[in-house]
């Protein structure tokens, strides 16, 4: 029987692949070698700022231990959601750890990279023509959205990872891409069937998170005709049917199925099967063709700047009426900063950690009466210059407020370190989180066509 | 009666999309899952008011291939905002852990 061997090298490249079970991975001589580097789940602001969320030095060993096994191998390696959150600017950062990395390994190869900027003017004619739904809980989009969104992307599906391993290269760099493409693309270009290699590609992605007990090692997917098998790649980590069934909980609305571009991977009638202690085989995985083709947007706006204050309180005395003195503090903070600044130039919060910081409004041990709380001074406001106003005279009066019944007159917060304001920067919101739909899936993700030559890019288009 | 800590071996919440928050709870037994599907103690009203929220808001699935439950609802504030307090959603799951499991 013909049969593909896929390896996932970790759950989010650019975080640390884990080096043994990766190499043991490479022994294996897989046919390609995939890895996701993004997701939406880190929030807006990498997206929003074009920055990413794992560290360059990281991000360049990591490139490093993928890009010269897939020449070792001479088997193509496929990135996904480069640089975090697969903009442009995400991309182009990706680009340049490669350009380090081939420089350091005097490594030569092709390369395709794939963008997923989706142009806004293109937003709004789908928009106008009654082609684009909320995906999920939240409002339907606007021209205005459109027009104040700092940056949107298009998660791509297998479509353009086909395109792109048409021409045979040696790496694939995409922007901003539904993770399971990322795996399943190859396998489906060798003519796997599309619902088992959607479904093992599902399951690689997070790497060993599917193992019992889970973890972040290298994963091999082995696709047959009629099935597929799951094998971690660290000999202490099991893949058992519970523990591969159950990942089709993760992270997703619907266990049953899982809704993807172009269509969805009805899991209902899959079988689990023990192969030995360590192996699990999985049949009935369908692939579902959606009537329409559509695209998942997503896009961030600004809310305006950042700057925050960390502090720890101990005193009983302040502890036990919390809102209280936030309440006074707060009033304070107002009128001070309310002969520079508007109250609509900004927004002021305590988190209070330590009572309900976490869970807010559903903590279910609402009385709790804690040791010490922490408490984060947090400010977004129009400007940086707002910010860092508003909250330096909020954490200033936290620290010497006059609360009811005050012992502790010298100062109400443990500070753990200075400087006390810190800048964060721009702040940002998802608004976007979309379906577009698009008869062409590959119309809106350009590929491009390099050549890497130890340290040197060159665009071939 | 046990409480859901001790029936479970995965009880956590995650992001489902930045939108969606998902809370997963795998079962020891085949048992127990059909012990807390049987007493309802996680169906959609029962979630409604521990999460004070609509019931229309709350899907409950029951995926007996992992002795699963799946509860998924719309975040009260989207991943990351002003308001949220957990970008990932994995640590809104501590109201289920202390849930009493009624004796068959």
């Amino acid at each position: 029987m013909r049969e593909i061997k896929c390896l996932s090298a970790t759950g989010q490249l650019g975080h640390g692949i884990i080096a043994d079970a990766f190499h043991r991975g490479v022994a294996r001589m897989p046919d390609v070698i995939g890895a996701d580097m993004g997701s939406t789940d880190i929030g807006p602001y990498y997206l929003g700022a074009g920055q990413t969320e794992s560290s360059r030095d990281m991000i360049d060993r990591d490139l490093e231990l993928v890009l010269v096994a897939g020449r070792k191998l001479g088997v193509p390696v496929i990135i996904g959601s480069a640089g975090s959150s697969g903009a442009r600017p995400h991309l182009e950062k990706t680009l340049e750890a490669v350009s380090r990395v081939a420089k350091e390994r005097s490594l030569s190869f092709s390369m395709i990279t794939i963008d997923a900027d989706i142009d806004k003017e293109y937003v709004k004619r789908r928009l106008r023509e009654g082609r684009v739904e909320p995906c999920g809980p939240l409002p339907g989009l606007t021209l205005e959205k459109v027009d104040r969104a700092t940056r949107i992307v298009g998660q791509m599906g297998t479509e353009p990872f086909l395109a792109a391993l048409e021409e045979k290269p040696d790496v694939i760099i995409a922007g901003r891409s539904c993770d399971a493409s990322v795996f399943a693309a190859k396998p489906v270009a060798d003519g796997f069937d599309h619902g088992l290699a959607m479904h093992a590609a599902k399951i690689i992605e997070c790497a060993s998170f599917a193992a019992d007990p889970g973890g972040r090692d290298a994963m091999l997917a082995t696709i047959r005709d009629d099935h597929f098998e799951l094998e971690s790649m660290n000999p202490n980590r099991r893949c058992t049917p519970v523990s591969v069934a159950a990942h089709s909980l993760y992270e997703q609305p619907n266990p049953f199925e899982v809704v993807e571009p172009g269509g969805k991977l009805e899991l209902s009638q899959c079988s689990y099967d023990a192969i030995d202690e360590r192996r699990v085989k999985v049949t009935g995985s369908k692939w579902v063709r959606a009537p329409k083709y559509t695209i998942k947007l997503e896009g961030v706006e600004s809310i305006g700047f950042r700057c925050f204050s960390l502090g720890a309180i101990r005193c009983p005395i302040a502890t036990t009426q919390m809102d209280d003195v936030l309440a006074g503090v707060e009033e304070i903070t107002r009128t001070i900063v309310g002969d520079k600044y508007a109250h609509s130039d900004y927004r002021l919060k305590y988190r209070v950690y330590g009572r309900n910081g976490v869970m807010q409004d559903w903590e279910v041990n609402q009385g709790h009466q804690p040791n010490e709380v922490f408490v984060i001074t947090d400010v977004v406001g129009k400007t940086q210059q707002i910010a860092n106003g508003v909250c330096s005279v909020a954490r200033y009066y936290l620290l010497h407020y006059f609360y009811k019944d005050i012992l502790a007159t010298a100062g109400n917060v443990a500070v753990p370190f200075v400087p006390c304001d810190i800048e964060a920067g721009e702040a940002f919101e998802f608004s976007i989180y979309h379906l577009i739909e698009e008869p062409d899936p590959l119309v809106l993700f350009p590929l491009r066509r390099h050549h890497v030559d130890n340290g040197a890019i060159r665009c071939l288009d | 009666m046990p409480r859901l800590r001790e029936i479970t071996k995965v009880l956590r919440s995650k992001n489902a999309g930045p939108f969606t928050i998902t809370f997963d709870l795998l079962f020891r037994t085949k048992e127990d899952l059909e012990r807390v599907v049987e007493a309802n103690i996680l169906g959609a009203e029962r979630v409604a008011g521990y999460l004070k929220c609509p019931q229309s808001d709350i899907e409950v699935y029951v995926y007996p291939p992992a002795n699963a439950i799946k509860i998924t609802v719309p975040r009260r504030h989207s991943s990351g905002s002003f308001d949220d307090s957990d970008v990932f959603g994995c640590q809104q799951h501590a109201w289920m852990l202390d849930i009493e499991v009624p004796q068959r």
